[in-house]
């Protein structure tokens, strides 16, 4: 991976506006936060040579994408199969076609009505395909808060995680998307409103669940040579990393309180050079509460078991040791199923993330669902550079 | 929800019907392994046969669902996830049926739940 380290870069990122109903289709949104992304770069559609999602079959795809914007003859696409978990790998796999010389300029882009549409909350929807469901579903274990619930009770009952801890994330999340424009939830919360929030699935309340929100986001990749003659300030792709883990099929990882992160972050690092002491500031995929607790540890953020103590003690609030989901995260700030994590990774390293940034921040940290639903995870380290 | 067994699954789900908790054992190294597949995952061999468990296991972790996440499943539900006792690398789920909260570490044993002629279900109970 080292013959990769910053010869890519984050040229630029662009957003639709978050809502509980877009009133739009997902290729309204792709389109849309395509169009931003490309305009924040200083580019045009005339410049993509390359396209790529993650989607679970709730979106349009880069082959309908691409037509739409009129880009017609892209020498690179991906559709991948996959939810939170891959959503980093979409932009390391970009990273490859532009290393590789395969495509220029390739914009990655999510696009969801995962509110209106396509509830990812599983509420009232049938069950995903997989063959594990038969032996889930029938119990009535069908939806991710209920599995995210399991393992965080699991990390409870093991290192005496408490429901103040998850609630904690909760604030400090909040209290960030108070300070972002974008965020859906902007109305700062306390320990007492965490505690009072109605229960989803025991050891969760509502208020460790993420939103369910409609919209888009997307991703310039392109050279870092580019980059360095484009509008923004450069943003290197450090590493990309993307694997790990065990699955219920494989024969399954009894102990859940260590997550696919675990494997993948030593791997992350090598190909980066650094370590986590080095990073400024980190957006850790946020599907639940316990999703970042987890790997705060297996990111090496703090020892095994000591998450908990760690997120409530003020270390990855503003001005803490790691500032984590500086954007409100999923939590606060809307689902976008990972790219808006990438994205706000971006503006903290370019400096422009107003009330929100983190002084002086030069290397971030970006992290996908941990691997907790497909057996693999994926993650990139950023540069300013 | 109703399960839908596959190729792999429809023995598995048989053995269900007459109320034995069975899982694999390679016939190469000997490892049990669940759910059911054709190949092992630790030594690739493809030859295997059924072991009937004594359906004993430990609670590893469980839920209280309180949403009505299925239009069929009236909440409040407890859901626990068991570790196998004969092979604790075999990982189940299922309906909690022991009237308090589960226990981590809890010994449970399989309870068979006849739903109708041609379903049963796990649930899990305490051991005592
Ligand atoms: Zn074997």
């Amino acid at each position: 991976m080292n013959g990769l380290r910053d010869r890519t870069a984050l040229a630029g990122v662009g957003y639709t506006g978050f809502s509980k109903d877009s009133g739009v289709s997902t290729l309204t949104l792709a389109c849309e936060a395509i169009l931003a992304a490309l305009s924040d770069a200083g580019l045009t559609t005339d410049d993509v040579d390359g396209i790529a999602t993650h989607r679970v079959g709730d979106s349009a795809a880069p082959s309908v994408v691409g037509p739409a914007l009129g880009v017609h003859e892209p020498s690179w696409y991906l559709d991948q199969f996959g939810g939170g978990s891959v959503s980093h790998a979409v932009v390391g796999q970009a990273m490859l076609a532009v290393a590789a010389g395969v495509a220029r300029t390739v914009v990655c882009y999510r696009a969801i009505n995962a509110r209106s549409e396509f509830r990812m909350g599983g509420t009232g929807r049938g069950a995903p395909p997989g063959p594990e469901v038969q032996y889930q579903a029938p119990y009535g274990y069908v939806a991710p808060p209920q599995q995210f619930a399991m393992y965080a009770r699991a990390h409870m009952t093991k290192y005496g995680t408490k429901a103040e801890h998850f609630g904690q994330l909760a604030v400090t999340q909040r209290a960030n998307a108070v300070r972002n424009p974008r965020a859906l939830m902007r109305t700062p919360i306390t320990m007492d409103d965490y505690l009072a929030s109605r229960w989803i699935a025991e050891p969760f309340r509502l208020l460790d669940c993420c939103l369910e929100t409609d919209g888009a986001c997307a991703l310039v990749v392109t050279t870092a040579e580019r980059a360095a003659d484009l509008r923004r300030p450069r943003v290197l792709v450090s590493a990309a990393a993307w694997g790990g883990g065990d699955s219920f099929l494989s024969g399954g990882r009894v102990d859940t309180t260590v997550s696919a992160a675990a494997e993948l972050a030593p791997r992350l690092y090598r190909a980066a050079g650094i370590g986590p002491e080095e990073v400024d500031v980190a957006e850790i995929y946020d599907c639940f509460t316990y999703s970042v607790i987890v790997q705060l540890e297996d990111y090496g953020f703090c020892a095994k078991g000591e998450g908990g103590p760690f997120a409530a003690s003020g270390a990855i609030g503003p001005g803490g040791r790691i500032p984590v989901n500086t954007h409100g995260g999923f939590l606060s700030e809307g689902y976008v199923h990972g790219i808006n994590h990438i994205a706000e990774a971006v503006s903290q390293l370019r400096g422009d993330a107003g009330e929100r940034q983190v002084a002086g921040a030069q290397v971030a940290l970006s992290t996908a669902q941990p691997g907790y639903v497909l057996p693999a995870t994926s993650a990139l380290i950023l540069r300013r550079g | 929800m109703r399960p839908v067994p596959d190729r792999d699954s429809a023995e598995w789900w048989a053995a269900v019907r007459r109320r034995e908790l069975a899982v694999q054992e390679c016939a190469g190294c000997g490892t049990w392994r669940f759910p059911a597949r054709a190949y092992c995952p630790v030594c690739r061999a493809r030859e295997w046969r059924w072991r009937v468990t004594d359906g004993r296991a430990r609670v590893s972790s469980w839920i209280v669902a309180h949403q009505r996440f299925h239009p069929a499943l009236a909440p409040p539900y407890t859901v626990v996830r068991v570790c196998l006792a004969q092979a604790p690398g075999c990982v189940l789920y299922g309906t909690w049926v022991g009237g308090g909260e589960p226990v981590a570490g809890e010994p449970v044993r399989a309870v068979f739940t006849e739903v109708d002629e041609g379903l049963t279900l796990i649930a899990w109970e305490p051991a005592g």
